[in-house]
């Protein structure tokens, strides 16, 4: 009898330690993050992205559903900088899960690497929602895609090292494909370079400073403060002294204000997609970066 | 036999270790990565920290500032500075994480301020079985309210059976809390098992003088019903003894329906919440048992607008013949995440007079607050 309680008890440990044989598990705080994870990790990653592409990563609500998908997972991918304090600390606190937590190897903060834009060189709350170490929206910047795939691509060596050459060529065809892509959007947009446009918040730069664009004005006063009327009378004055013909805002803001500036000046307001999976026709990062393209040039055309 | 049985967990905690030795052999091959590609670029990258450089925890400090309207005080107006918490939290090592928050409050009548450490505990990051252990004083796993603090909630005076039940502090113990992340691979369950010292100052529950304490289980189910909607349901029993060292138990149920679309959900939610508290409590010869509830709808209006009305229905832990009943409507305004102004009406009505309330049956009591913080980005809570 005691021999086969203690025969249920090893097999019982077994089972729980080695759920690992089958793929890894790869959790990530964004869909974009997913999709990388997902182009270099190929099938032998089962990916699953927290915040959807139209939601804004700032605010996601914690759901205690994503706990138990922290809980079992191998790899944990973060935008970093801060952008998903308010939410991911506390699901991985509640994680139960030491290899995803911080400083372990299950952990990647996908900025490491990355040149870094908008870093502060003095903190005030003053100045609305300013993020401490930089802005945190890099991943708009096609370039620093590659950073990202070099950081998750270390991540899942770190965890399964013996697929380390299968990753690195995933790595590189995904970069491949990515300097190709790139050359394309740079020829699309070579035409725009030096357009003037207004963005709702300001989470554009780095796609801003990659295409040429040049964001004259944020429909919010400071970053995460809703616009207000004052604001709009400086934006409507903006747009018509710059002949502006464009308000970038994104799919988790309203476009009650963009409006009103587009319908006293004739501006057009675009919504782009901040995420993959923000728009159905936005599968993976490429599509991400061909979609806003194609719309930026269709509204300049 | 029975010895290798208990081995078994001792193994288990060294077969973490090892994986905390992989650990440092893959950050040492990723640190030379790192330092050969930046040999090869030759282009000083300038340092642009990811996290903070600093030992320090991350601290902040939350006022609650109120000022009241109530006609079953002598005194109709009051200013004061209710509350100031301040939070200190860091992760400890690569473990356990820990959290500290004390309380300054005030005692509107006699002006005293009170100190205490409100909450001190540490939490283990690196159980194995999905299991995390929490040592200290903190604020108990009892339905959904109570592990909340005051300034997180969207109205400003506790449900009058919460108060009436577990007191204007809640059931916040010294002790041990064990909470198990269930394998069940539908929804989310959790169950948490706490044993404490027994609370000092609670009308339920009392520290016994002799071997008795304060156990406490939890069960927390929760549904995702759609990608905008969820449902939690949570079961709490308690047992204890109250002042007269005889047993007290407390069954306790929480429903809570939250909607909230993922896509515009700073603009938009709904919040439909309820708890219910029965106490049987045994006092030298008789035995009571008592009820209360508190039933509540939160609409946010508006991107910066939450309005919220509650339903409180109550008996005394020591009286069921005692019937308290009140209605109370919150507006609040939120500027950000670091600010928000509160104001809530509220009515209460009782079959009997009481000390607490001046020997009013009824009154009426208008509640004005501020909460500001300022330190470091708090986590919201869901």
């Amino acid at each position: 009898m005691k021999n086969k309680i203690n025969t249920l008890i090893i097999a019982f440990m077994l089972m729980m330690t080695n759920v690992f044989a089958g793929a890894i598990r790869v959790v990530t705080t964004t869909q974009d993050l997913k999709s990388i994870a997902q182009l270099i990790g190929g099938d032998k990653v089962d990916a699953f992205g927290i915040a959807t592409g139209y939601q804004n990563p700032h605010f996601v609500d914690p759901k205690p559903s994503y706990i138990i998908k922290l809980s079992n997972a191998d790899l944990f991918v973060t935008v970093g900088l801060d952008l998903e304090t308010g939410w991911s600390p506390s699901l991985l606190g509640s994680s139960r899960n030491p290899k995803i937590q911080k400083g372990s190897p299950g952990y990647v903060d996908a900025s490491i690497g990355v040149q870094l834009q908008q870093v502060p060189s003095s903190i005030n709350r003053g100045e609305g929602d300013i993020h401490i170490y930089g802005n945190p929206h890099y991943w708009l910047d096609p370039v620093n895609g590659k950073q990202i795939a070099r950081n998750i691509c270390d991540g899942l060596t770190r965890i399964s090292p013996e697929n380390k050459a299968f990753f690195e060529s995933n790595l590189k065809s995904f970069n491949e494909t990515l300097d190709q892509k790139i050359k394309v959007w740079n020829a699309q947009m070579l035409k725009y370079k030096g357009t003037k446009v207004i963005a709702y918040h300001n989470e554009w730069c780095y796609f801003e400073n990659r295409f040429g664009l040049q964001i004259v004005d944020f429909l919010e006063p400071k970053p995460g403060i809703p616009p207000t009327p004052s604001q709009l009378v400086k934006i409507i004055g903006e747009v018509k002294s710059n002949s502006i013909r464009l308000i970038i805002s994104s799919p988790y803001f309203t476009t009650s204000s963009s409006d009103v500036v587009a319908k006293q000046t004739g501006a057009k307001v675009l919504t782009l997609a901040t995420s993959v999976g923000a728009f159905d026709s936005i599968k993976n990062y490429f599509d991400l970066f061909d979609y806003n393209i194609n719309q930026l040039i269709n509204t300049l055309k | 036999m029975i010895r290798k049985i208990l081995i078994f967990p001792v193994w288990l905690l060294f077969a973490h270790h090892s994986i905390g030795q992989v650990d440092s052999l893959a950050s040492d091959s990723l640190l030379l990565l790192q330092i050969q590609s930046q040999l090869q670029n030759n282009t000083p990258i300038p340092a642009q920290p990811r996290t903070s450089p600093s030992n320090n925890p991350d601290m902040s400090v939350i006022g609650d500032f109120r000022t009241t309207y109530q006609d079953n005080q002598n005194r109709h107006f009051d200013a004061n500075l209710a509350e100031t918490e301040f939070s200190f939290q860091s992760v400890i090592d690569p473990y356990a994480k820990a959290d500290f928050f004390y309380s300054v409050s005030r005692d509107a009548a006699s002006g005293e301020f009170k100190g205490e450490i409100e909450e001190g505990y540490l939490s283990t990051l690196s159980l194995p079985f999905h299991l995390q252990l929490k040592a200290g004083k903190f604020k108990q796993q009892l339905g959904k309210i109570n592990s909340l603090h005051g300034h997180a909630i969207s109205f400003i005076d506790k449900p009058n059976a919460y108060v009436r039940f577990f007191g204007e502090e809640g059931m916040n113990d010294e002790g041990l809390s064990l909470s198990w992340l269930l394998p069940n691979p539908v929804f989310f369950q959790e169950l948490t098992i706490e044993e404490t010292d027994g609370p000092r100052e609670s009308p339920s529950f009392s520290r016994s003088t002799g071997n008795h304490y304060l156990t406490l289980i939890h069960l927390k189910n929760f549904w995702d019903l759609t990608a905008n909607a969820t449902l939690e349901l949570g079961l709490t029993g308690i047992t204890g003894v109250n002042y007269t060292e005889k047993s007290t138990q407390i069954g306790a149920v929480d429903l809570t329906y939250k909607w909230k679309p993922v896509q515009m959900n700073t603009y938009k939610s709904f919040t439909f919440q309820n708890e219910l508290y029965w106490s049987r409590a045994t006092f030298d010869s008789t035995e009571v048992n008592a009820l209360g509830f508190y039933s509540l709808a939160s609409v946010q209006v508006a991107k910066r607008w939450f309005l919220t009305g509650r339903y409180d229905y109550t008996n005394k832990p020591s009286s069921a013949k005692f019937v308290e009943q009140a209605y109370s409507a919150t507006l609040g305004w939120y500027a950000t995440e670091f600010q928000k102004i509160e104001l809530q009406g509220k009515f209460t009505s009782a079959n009997e007079a009481d000390e607490e309330n001046n020997f009013k049956k009824e009154f009426t009591q208008v509640l004005l607050r501020w909460v500001f913080v300022i330190g470091s980005h708090g986590a919201h809570q869901y």
